[in-house]
């Protein structure tokens, strides 16, 4: 009721200020505008899109151009993508690799880099035999329990014993480099962007010389891969520096591979057994899946395949009281 | 696993001829795989190995790189730089620097590089 006497009243008052003259071509509500000369119109149209570009133009000079926090040096140049096998799906670590990149680590990281989340019996099976790794881990010397005396005594290392590293602690390990901390290489593959192809990137990609007007300060090397592009480390790959066991020959890159596959099995020792457990969960998820839809079909194959059929009964004329 | 294991125990306990490796099974297992690996370096590296009876080892990402650097358009805007700057260098101070099309150099011939790389390495 409310609103048909709303409707009635605007009409009433459309109608007053039109005037009688109108009330005949009421229904034509366009012709009111009619009056306005093309002119006008045209300088309406070409005002609006004056607005509409103006503002548009306007957005994209505050807020177009993006802001940089920091110059390409600084953040340094992404690594490559390189087409690393053990990270597919369904590869595994090649273990020859790891030996041969455990040996790198060995002979030639070690001098700086700790790997002090490794104890010698993960190295078992994967990288060394059981034998090699106690003669490894013999090498070494650790402390002892306290002995009755209370004194602490030092015995030669167990499979059990972590790899030991190369400095006391970080103040030592800084006094050596010059104030730079070599970092602990256990999980370095997880602790950088990029991951193996930053690893890779850095130990192959030191140039002869820096690029001209590169600023380098003292005591530090330039690469271009690492954020600021001046590292402490100096490049220590260097073709043939390693003599690899199988004869692979040891070029820079080749290395850098290997020691790079190294490290993320440090990083990640769960690998293998976590793709074999992926693929086992597939599988079975793949019975148990085909498994359902045939229990489905079958349980549901009286029900869908039933036919319901009315069977009125005939009308007799013959009414029963 | 499980079951068949015990079965090869219980056989391996009735047969006194058998072995019992405790610790180290590993050292008949390791000559074969040095063996293949030998033979697959024999047959991959034959090149390279010609030419390292001549000289040392080459790093076959430098030699990559350099044949592809040659070829990109980045290395032609490096040079420029490189010729600029170390012209300002001589004039007095440099007013920039080369880092920014080296990484485009780099990045380029890197990337290119890297499956060609990685047929050739191990």
């Amino acid at each position: 009721m409310l609103a048909r006497s709303c409707l009635r009243s605007t009409r009433i008052l459309n109608s007053a200020r039109n005037g009688a003259t109108s009330f005949a071509k009421r229904n034509a509500s366009t012709s009111s505008s009619g009056a306005e000369s093309p002119a006008r119109l045209n300088m309406a149209a070409a005002a609006s899109t004056a607005v509409a570009i103006g503002s548009v133009a306007w957005y994209y000079h505050l807020y177009g151009p993006t802001a940089q926090a920091m110059t390409p040096a600084e953040e340094g140049l992404h690594p490559t993508q390189y087409p690393w096998v053990h990270e597919q799906w369904f590869k595994t670590f090649d273990h020859q690799a790891l030996r041969r990149g455990f040996q790198v680590y060995q002979e030639v990281c070690a001098a700086c880099h700790s790997l002090s989340r490794v104890p010698y019996r993960t190295l078992v099976g994967t990288v060394l035999t059981v034998d090699e790794a106690k003669e490894l881990a013999e090498q070494n010397e650790y402390d002892t329990e306290p002995n009755d005396e209370g004194e602490i005594e030092k015995r030669p290392g167990k499979l059990s014993d972590y790899i030991p590293a190369p400095y006391k602690n970080d103040e030592a390990a800084r006094a050596a480099n010059n104030g730079a901390l070599p970092p602990d290489l256990s999980l370095i593959v997880k602790g950088r962007h990029g991951g193996c192809n930053y690893i890779f990137s850095l130990l192959t990609g030191y140039p002869e010389e820096p690029p001209a007007g590169a600023q380098v300060q003292a005591g530090l090397n330039f690469n271009p891969y690492f954020p600021g592009t001046g590292i402490a480390m100096a490049r220590v790959l260097y073709d043939g520096l390693v003599e690899y066991e199988d004869e692979t020959p040891a070029s820079t890159s080749q290395m850098a591979k290997d020691v790079t596959e190294f490290l993320n099995w440090a990083a990640e020792p769960e690998m293998d057994d976590r793709k074999k457990m992926g693929m086992k969960v597939l599988a079975v998820t793949a019975v148990l899946t085909a498994l359902s839809i045939w229990v489905k079909r079958y349980k549901w194959a009286p029900i869908k395949s039933r036919k319901t059929v009315y069977d009125p009964p005939k009308a007799s004329k013959t009414t029963r009281l | 696993m499980g079951i068949w294991e015990t079965f090869t125990d219980l056989v391996d306990a009735a047969t006194p001829w058998s072995i019992a490796e405790a610790e180290a099974p590993a050292q008949e297992e390791q000559e074969p795989k040095n063996d293949e690996s030998k033979e697959e370096e024999s047959s991959d590296d034959d090149e390279e190995e010609e030419e390292e009876d001549e000289d040392e080892i080459v790093d076959p990402k430098e030699t990559l790189e350099e044949e592809l650097q040659a070829m990109l358009p980045a290395k032609h805007h490096f040079d420029e730089c490189v010729e600029r700057v170390t012209k300002q260098e001589e004039d007095g101070d440099a007013k920039e620097d080369c880092v920014e099309e080296f990484f485009h150099l780099a990045h380029c011939a890197s990337q290119c590089a890297a499956p060609k790389l990685w047929s050739q390495l191990k």
